[in-house]
């Protein structure tokens, strides 16, 4: 037993390099570096040549040789109607974000207090969709919604006049937009009320508050945080879709991912796609930086300590 | 806790016999913080020696550094006279019980216990002959070896801890509190326990606590920290009779301190609480009488005792069968203990007298 | 019994919360329901309610060459997906939740941002990058594009179960003898072993479900969502619901298979 502490072990120990204390400081930076290399590649280096392609000559594709401002002026041209574009994704955004909001709240709670032992399987039915892509899921809504399809057709059976011309309209985008992005709104939701402890509303109900008070008082303030990553991830991912309108909207109106999509496909212009892609980026980065900067993620995730 | 719950092993014995582990101003950083600050420590071989202090004293840091864990920024770690400080864990022949007591949640008592063999190389049959002389030694049932450990009781989870450290078959064994999270009853139990298998194992024991009471039930010598330093170390009997400091006797459990000054007759007299004291020997000019609330008792208007005090008595706890009275001086309170003696019960908010022997009473200086 | 206002209005909303949950699931399902309704129509316009039903679109897309392929790239695509991202967030996830280092709150939020993104403008983003860097597109350049967003989403799926693992499990194991390749094996990847589950499996459905991101980096390859794409706009045939079905199903079938096996693996015994 005690050859452990000759001396010619401990050397062969010293030898073996450094300790598994040691070993731990630098291990945490160490096993991040893929994912930052992944970071690097993959993420900030397209976005560095978007924002390199969008002051090269319009039209041309010889980046980093020429520099001009020629396309944010061609945005900013009153001429341009790329401000609608941008004016519909804003408006569709915000939109889609206080509906969401309404609409996943009470599952969240749900989730997140009621369900008790049935809240895994509810969450695998939210969860599933997201393994769907996410044009077999509109498709499905285009067939339901379509003259002669499954609403239409179940109403006229029954006697009824029919479904209402909805499919193709703004709203049907906004629908599509609501119907996709609800589990970004509804999981960190339900992160945000898991972290209000039940004692916490235990005790202010013992001390006379009344359920709205209750939740206005405990329940929110505390959940805030998970509520707000929930509508910050869905405005910034709703700003920036397309599919919706493009397979249920019918174009009707044009939304601003699909000017850029526009220009660099059938205009061939990627500088001025460019130019519009760092735009909407720098919305999405400004908000996504304001909004998670100060967030405590081992809070939310869940870390004991 | 009183005097007589301390069976000490003759003191001179442990310091007579061989030390296993010398710490030489041992230092640990982290870094502009100093969590352990220059300690230096002989420990015998096969003693059982508790280190305690409140939460944030360091304890855990020296212990990991013992274990391995943790490397020192200075200072010297000996096992047996060969420094081991850069040695890992997995090479040093010591074994920490954690707190946790981290035992794998995935595999059942019998793996846990096997766990160290295993990682020896020693042949699955002799594993299982020795996992079952073990389970033997800390009293599990045999039937346990295929249960799930997280399906074990917390008092069983600290003996398969325990017998999993023993499979390791280490020279010294650390303990960092294992023993806290279970209620009172059990803790009690598995103190005595802990001290019947260092007796059969004749292991040299390390164990911390922030309980000087648990302290007290297992331990041959205690070692009292607080800030990265050790302030005393000594036989339960020496840390409880002779306190150095009073942040030691106040460690203790309750006890009445207050400050005095030398007077020019060689009594003191109280800064806070007015009265002039006796203080046996010959101590410094200023410090502080400590009486323990078993030495003080409420005397009567006549009665002479060589030291008193004028209070209120504020009100009493009944400590099953010993009453404790609590009375107000000034914006002070003493507490004083007695024993359950029959007789009246003094009225509450009425003057009293109490009183004590100087015998009794610890001078420490300032 | 009788209930006081406060606990009668309670039941109420809970009540109300449990219908409008069930409603929200039954609109959630409904254009899956209605693609396959769709699909199993015998005549190639689709009208509700069905005049007649067959399996023969599900027949021809099964047949189908084409679509065989089709299968074949998603397959590839989600398999090295799966596995590159696995490794990169298996990683990445002891960085996010295992060890305390100096960059980690950092780290945290960096991890976050890709997730943050609109998938579409992140891939016309790399095809501009793959084309500034004199690549040709292929399902390859498309599977280092799902691994942009996929391997942040897996590496907080996997975090999350990290969070609970008491790191004096391994010091313990490490005292008690383990060398470092031993504390991996013995205790470290089984009691994570959950978590890279699931982050497998997330990986691996993302991946076969996506479309923003296949659409510009694919090259002449084509995903099945793509394909189904193309022929929404264009061409449309009952292959089309058929295909989205079985893909539908076959997302399914991964997930409850490996529902049930985890299942089966937490009730054996410790032995």
């Amino acid at each position: 037993m005690n050859e452990i502490v000759a001396s010619p072990t401990i050397a062969q120990a010293r030898a073996a390099g450094p300790r598994f204390g040691e070993r731990m400081l630098s291990a945490g930076a160490r096993c991040a570096i893929p994912v930052y290399v992944l970071l690097a590649l993959g993420f900030l280096a397209p976005l560095f040549a978007v924002v390199a392609y969008s002051f090269a000559t319009p039209r041309g594709f010889d980046v980093f040789r020429t520099f001009t401002l020629e396309n944010y002026r061609q945005i900013l041209d009153p001429a341009n109607t790329v401000w609608m574009s941008f004016a519909w994704s804003l408006g569709l955004a915000l939109l889609t974000v206080a509906i969401l909001t309404l609409v996943a709240y009470p599952i969240a709670y749900g989730l997140a207090r009621l369900f008790g032992r049935s809240a895994g399987l509810v969450s695998v039915l939210f969860v599933f969709p997201l393994f769907v892509s996410e044009n077999i899921r509109l498709y499905g809504w285009v067939l339901f919604f379509i003259k002669g399809g499954v609403l239409d057709g179940t109403l006229k059976a029954m006697g009824l006049p029919g479904a209402p011309e909805f499919l193709f309209t703004p709203a049907a985008t906004l629908f599509g937009m609501v119907y996709v992005y609800l589990p970004f709104m509804l999981f960190p939701m339900v992160l945000g009320l898991s972290m209000v402890p039940r004692d916490l509303i235990d005790a202010a109900r013992d001390m006379g508050a009344g359920r709205l008070q209750i939740w206005h008082e405990v329940e929110l303030p505390l959940a805030m945080p998970g509520i707000l990553i929930g509508m910050l991830l869905t405005f910034v991912l709703a700003v920036g879709a397309v599919a919706e309108s493009k397979v249920l909207g019918g174009q009707s109106v044009i939304v601003i991912t699909q000017d850029i999509e526009i220009a660099f496909t059938y205009a061939q212009n990627w500088p001025f796609g460019s130019a519009l892609a760092v735009i909407l980026t720098l919305i999405v980065g400004v908000l996504t930086v304001l909004g998670i900067g100060r967030l405590d993620l081992d809070r939310i995730l869940g870390r004991r300590s | 806790m009183n005097m007589q719950t301390k069976p000490v092993t003759d003191p001179s014995a442990a310091a007579t016999r061989a030390s296993i582990l010398t710490l030489t101003n041992l230092v640990k950083t982290f870094g502009t913080y100093m969590a352990v600050d220059g300690i230096d420590l002989a420990v015998a071989d096969g003693e059982f020696l508790t280190i305690v202090g409140p939460s944030g004293c360091g304890k855990t840091t020296l212990l990991r550094m013992l274990a391995g864990l943790e490397l020192p920024t200075s200072g010297e770690i000996a096992l047996r006279g060969q420094v081991i400080n850069d040695l890992p864990p997995n090479r040093r022949p010591t074994c920490l019980v954690f707190q946790s007591l981290a035992l794998f949640p995935h595999r059942s008592v019998g793996e846990n216990i096997a766990f160290p063999m295993k990682m020896k190389g020693i042949a699955p049959e002799k594993r299982r002959a020795r996992v079952e002389e073990l389970m033997a030694l800390m009293r599990l049932p045999a039937h346990y070896v295929d249960r799930n450990v997280m399906r074990c009781s917390g008092g069983e989870r600290q003996r398969v801890a325990l017998a999993r450290a023993f499979a390791y078959d280490p020279e010294i064994l650390f303990f960092d509190e294992p023993l806290s999270a279970l209620d009172y009853k059990l803790r009690k139990e598995l103190e005595k326990e802990l001290k019947d298998i260092h007796k059969e194992t004749g292991k040299t024991f390390i164990y911390i606590t922030h309980s000087l009471e648990e302290a007290m039930v297992m331990s041959d010598r205690i070692a009292v920290m607080r800030s990265g330093r050790m302030l005393q170390v000594g036989t339960p009997e020496e840390i409880y009779t002779r306190p150095q400091s009073r942040f030691v006797a106040e460690f203790m459990g309750e006890v009445n301190v207050f400050p005095v000054r030398r007077a020019g007759d060689g009594m003191f007299d109280g800064t806070r609480i007015p009265g002039r004291f006796q203080v046996a020997g010959d101590p410094a000019a200023e410090g502080f009488i400590i009486v323990r609330p078993e030495a003080m008792r409420l005397v009567a208007p006549g009665e002479t005792v060589e030291n008193r005090i004028e209070a209120r008595l504020y009100n009493s706890y009944s400590l099953g069968s010993r009453m404790q009275f609590r009375l107000n001086v000034g914006e002070d309170h003493l507490i004083v203990e007695q024993l359950r003696a029959g007789g009246p019960m003094p009225d509450l908010d009425r003057e009293v007298s109490i009183g004590w022997d100087s015998r009794d009473a610890i001078f420490v200086e300032a | 019994m009788s209930l006081s206002p406060e606990a009668r209005a309670e039941r109420r909303s809970a009540r109300f919360i449990a219908l409008w949950t069930g409603f929200v699931v039954l609109a959630i399902y409904t254009p899956i329901l209605c693609g396959f309704v769709a699909s199993v129509n015998k005549g190639r316009y689709f009208r509700f309610p069905l005049a007649k039903t067959s399996m023969e679109w599900w027949q021809k897309t099964f047949d189908s060459i084409e679509i065989g392929m089709l299968v074949r790239t998603s397959l590839a695509m989600a398999g090295l997906v799966t596995v590159i991202a696995v490794v990169i967030a298996f990683f990445g996830a002891l960085a996010y939740a295992r060890y305390d280092w100096k960059g980690r709150r950092l780290y945290q939020k960096l991890v976050l941002l890709p997730i943050f993104f609109p998938q579409p403008v992140l891939g016309l983003a790399l095809l501009l990058w793959f084309n500034a860097l004199g690549m040709q597109m292929s399902w390859q350049t498309a599977v280092f594009a799902h691994l942009v967003w996929i391997v942040p989403v897996v590496t907080l799926v996997m975090a999350i179960q990290m969070y609970s693992f008491d790191a004096a499990l391994e010091e313990a194991a490490f005292d008690l003898g383990a060398s470092r390749l031993q504390v991996l094996r013995e205790v470290t990847l089984p009691i994570l072993w959950p978590g890279i589950w699931s982050g497998a499996l997330f990986a691996f459905l993302l991946s076969w479900g996506n479309f923003p991101l296949s659409l510009y980096t694919t090259g002449p390859d084509t995903s099945v969502p793509e394909w189904l794409y193309a022929k929404m706009v264009a061409g449309y045939t009952p292959m089309v619901p058929a295909l989205g079905s079985m893909a539908t199903i076959a997302a399914a079938a991964v997930l409850l298979g490996m529902g049930l096996l985890a299942r089966a693996l937490r009730k054996r015994p410790a032995q």
